[in-house]
């Protein structure tokens, strides 16, 4: 026998009996083969899909057919053509062939997303038999209610800007003005009343500041490196993670349901709300940071003889300072993003404005907010994603002996009055209170109390999970609408393949507009428009979502074609390939593992989304939320928050690992 | 003096970085630690300033038994025992002067250090070090525009502050160019010579060892293979500590 075809061989197995194991139990045969992963994998989705046909059926009738007296559901004809694959799958790789996963795959897509299509009540026929209906909100939203003409018919900003943005009043000099005899006694002066659009601001950055200055010191107590080296620090640490974990999987506006109780209605419901979920958004940032720091400065302050603390203050802050300022930036983007919709449950801010124009039908004015929301929005992402690049970049300082010392004493001296006027400012404007904090309102213990000992009674769960189901199968159905719209458009806003010609930049730059101008609008603010549309339910929460998560993905790919290397592109137009054929074989090879990765992101990203879209009529577990809080049922309500905390816990655990074995 | 008795070290995987090693340094020696990476020297050097916990043995320092101390204790006699590091270990966006000042960090209070003050005479001496090792006019620099071997001399100079018997250098100059290898060790021979301080250095190049070292030990595979003077360290022994394979190779 020839040495260079020996192979080590296998014991050999029978087809017939792998074939027939499969029948059985499906993947038994594949187990048999010694293949473990494809075992358990055909086993989990077999049962998996079974369990899931079995529930929507049974639950919502989805698929129902009638055959004689037997009513039942036909994707069950699906499974089982997918049980066959699996018996001629084990068959094919007994004699070492590889048959099609292809088929297998499609099967099992197929029942998913007719299943995700049926509960999510989707119904693309309504987008077009109602379109006349919906003309007029569309009008409504290229005429924006920001400028009026005055009875001399010049343009002024109507009356809606100053609502949104602020107007000046006349009002009596106030005291001090008089006494520094700058006016008469009761002389009328300027005062500018600021609007939703600077409350919301407000809220944001409150926010931001209090969340970033609560989550320093317990980072600390979430990080490994540094618990370990306090007595008891492992049950701490242990505690601490878990809390930030539970705390971050209900979302800011879930927050801002129970907040209200707490203290009422108002901006600083917000504040508090936006503040309880960034303080665990950056806990679990921060800490991590901490645990990836350098360890060679720590060891050698503890061979020093530093203490504990001196090893914290001189070996780990310098170390995390850039980091934590970067993320603060991050988080102050997203705050300012939330805080464009907490208002809906919470009141204040710019959500609250567009849920009472919309319940007046208002369209026009609901448009300049969302119009100005843009605006704003962009402008901070913008800010916030230069100010990072600038701290994380790096400034080497050379010399820090400044050589005017003076001049720079005053400039910092006037930036922090700066920084001062603009927090006293910011505090007045989200009408912080924090004696309401410790004066709750007298029924709020008895609230927390129901809240707490959540509702277990069958019926209860049925209803919570039926939701949940949907709220789930929202987010996936409007993940894959999401990419598949935004593969076409991520390759126009990718500038390395459109080159430098006016039209290819033309095209960046009008893709780029777009797909930032959809996503500095939160899902919730589109909800009214696509309930105006389609009707209240989960296929408008779907819709919403498809939106917001077309155009982050669309930016997330367009930057990951940005970032491919260029060696293979290249080297095909070198061969002299057409742009057609470089775009086959030198960039889809390279994108498709991040872009998987990403849909998985933004489909555990949209499961968080779409447990608030309710709140707006986008159906799902909001919408249960919502009517529990109104009929003051707590302890549904509390289900429904358990149930969240457990499946948003699983999907994110469940991406980071798929994501992880993807990169 | 200092003794190790019977030192091991078992990490909780299972690993034996240590097996009863013995050996003795007197005040004033400059003691070469040499053996293949992974044979346990830098465990070795760790074990003595307990960074690492050793598992069993004792380590004397000074008549001191430094492995029976309790935490607080053993704080206090790593202030007479600095530390080098083959990666510098600086906080890279602290200036150099900062740095240098935390190696008097275990004679301060907590209270007083957290807000970055230092006493006046701790920053007289840091400039002063700092001057005897040629970086005077680094001080107000940030430590990660030095070079290589700039950011040892502060590693150097950190261990200085302490006002140290005993020096633990764990590959000083293995992450610099060779040319530098031979600064950093004339730092280290001048600790040694001029201010009595004992050095215990591991080391790659058998060429320092001879250079360099008063005295040398051999680890294998965490045990001790030889323990004896520099010159001893013939063609035999070498292939005893670094293994049949192994060539002797030159540094300039």
């Amino acid at each position: 026998m020839n040495m260079l075809t020996a192979k080590p061989t296998k014991a050999p197995r029978n087809a017939g009996v792998a074939a027939a194991l499969s029948l059985v139990v499906p993947g038994a045969g594949q187990f048999y083969l010694g293949m473990r992963q494809r075992a358990a994998a055909i086993l989990g989705v077999v049962l998996g899909l079974g369990v899931l046909i079995q529930w929507v059926f049974a639950d919502l009738g989805v698929g129902e057919v009638t055959w004689g007296s037997l009513t039942t559901s036909w994707l069950w004809a699906l499974l089982a053509l997918l049980w066959l694959w699996n018996v001629a799958d084990a068959y094919g790789r007994a004699r070492g062939r590889r048959s099609a996963d292809a088929v297998g795959v499609l099967l099992a897509l197929v029942i998913v997303y007719y299943i995700g299509w049926q509960v999510t009540d989707a119904n693309l026929e309504r987008l077009f038999s109602r379109f006349e209906d919906v003309k007029g909100v569309l009008n409504a939203l290229v005429h924006p209610d920001l400028v009026a003409r005055d009875e001399l018919g010049a343009w002024r900003p109507s009356e809606n800007f100053g609502d949104l943005v602020g107007k000046i009043v006349h009002k009596p000099a106030s005291g001090l003005l008089v006494a520094l005899g700058l006016v008469r006694e009761g002389a009328l002066v300027p005062a500018l009343v600021p609007g939703k659009l600077l409350e919301t601001i407000a809220i944001g950055l409150m926010a931001t500041l209090f969340s970033a200055v609560l989550a320093l010191p317990l980072s600390f107590a979430a990080a490994h490196n540094i618990m370990s080296r306090v007595p008891g620090g492992a049950v701490i640490y242990q505690v601490m993670r878990g809390v930030l974990n539970v705390v971050r999987a209900i979302d800011t506006l879930i927050w801002g349901i129970l907040i209200v109780v707490w203290v009422g209605l108002g901006s600083f419901a917000g504040v508090l709300a936006l503040t309880i979920h960034s303080i665990a958004a950056l806990g679990k940032l921060y800490s991590e940071e901490i645990e990836h720091i350098d360890p060679g400065p720590v060891e050698a302050l503890t061979a020093t003889g530093a203490g504990l603390l001196q090893t914290i203050r001189y070996a780990v802050i310098p170390q995390i300072v850039p980091p934590f300022l970067a993320f603060t930036l991050l988080r102050w983007d997203i705050n300012m993003r939330m805080a464009t919709v907490v208002g809906v449950v919470a009141g204040g801010g710019i959500g609250f404005f567009v849920v009472e124009t919309i319940r007046k039908g208002g369209y026009e004015q609901y448009a300049a907010a969302l119009w100005l929301v843009a605006l704003v929005i962009i402008l901070v992402d913008y800010v916030s994603a230069r100010w990072r690049e600038r701290i994380l970049v790096g400034e080497v300082l050379t010399d820090k002996r400044a050589p005017r010392p003076l001049a720079r004493a005053a400039r910092t001296a006037l930036m922090a009055a700066l920084l001062l006027a603009f927090f006293a400012a910011s505090w007045s404007l989200s009408q912080i209170d924090l004696r309401k904090l410790f004066e709750p309102a007298p029924t709020f213990w008895q609230v927390v109390g129901d809240f707490v000992t959540i509702d277990v009674s069958p019926a209860v769960l049925q209803v919570v999970s039926r939701q949940m189901l949907i709220t789930v199968f929202q987010a996936l159905i409007a993940t894959t609408l999401g990419a598949l719209a935004a593969i076409p458009f991520s390759f126009l806003a990718a500038r390395n393949l459109l080159g430098d010609s006016p039209v290819g930049k033309a095209a960046y730059y009008a893709t780029r507009a777009l797909l930032n101008f959809l996503r500095s609008i939160e899902a919730l603010l589109y909800v009214a428009i696509f309930v105006f549309w389609v009707g209240i339910g989960p296929f408008a929460g779907m819709l919403s979502l498809a939106i917001t998560s077309f155009a982050l993905v669309g930016k997330l790919f367009s930057e990951a074609i940005e970032n491919i290397d260029p060696g293979p592109l290249e080297a095909i137009t070198a061969a002299g390939g057409t742009r057609l054929q470089s775009v086959m074989y030198a960039i889809l090879p390279q994108i498709i593992p991040p872009f998987i990765s990403y849909v998985i992101y933004q489909w555990d990203i949209n499961v968080r989304v779409s447990t608030i879209v309710g709140f707006a009529g986008g159906g799902g577990v909001g919408l249960l939320l919502n009517n529990y809080f109104g009929m003051l049922q707590y302890h549904k309500a509390g289900t429904v928050v358990a149930m969240i905390v457990i499946v948003v816990t699983v999907m994110d655990f469940a991406s980071a690992k798929i994501r992880e074995r993807l990169v | 003096m200092l003794k190790v008795e019977n030192l091991t070290k078992v990490y909780p995987n299972g690993t034996v970085a240590l097996r009863d090693v013995s050996f003795q340094v007197p005040d004033g020696e400059f003691l070469a630690v040499i053996g293949l990476s992974g044979s346990g020297k830098s465990t070795l050097l760790r074990c003595i300033n307990r960074i690492i916990e050793p598992t069993s043995g004792r380590i004397i320092l000074d008549g001191v038994d430094l492995t029976a101390l309790p935490p607080s204790e053993m704080r206090k006699q790593r202030r007479q025992i600095g530390m080098v590091f083959q990666q510098f270990n600086l906080v890279k966006r602290s200036s150099v002067l900062t740095n240098v000042l935390a190696g008097r960090l275990g004679y301060l209070p907590s209270y007083m250090s957290l807000a970055n003050h230092f006493p006046a005479a701790d920053h007289e001496t840091a400039l002063k070090t700092l001057a005897r090792l040629g970086l005077e006019d680094k001080a107000h620099v940030r430590a990660d525009s030095l070079s290589g071997g700039q950011q040892q001399r502060v590693g150097i100079a950190r261990a200085l502050m302490q006002d140290p018997k005993l020096i633990l250098a764990d590959e000083p100059v293995a992450s610099l160019d060779p040319v530098l290898s031979h600064s950093i060790m004339k730092h280290l021979e001048a600790c040694n010579k001029e201010d009595g301080i004992t050095i215990l250095c591991s080391l790659h190049f058998l060429d320092l060892v001879h250079r360099y070292a008063t005295s040398a030990i051999g680890l294998k595979g965490g045990q001790l293979v030889f323990q004896g003077l520099p010159q001893e360290i013939d063609d035999a022994q070498f292939k005893e500590i670094f293994g049949q394979e192994a060539e002797r190779v030159t540094i300039l």
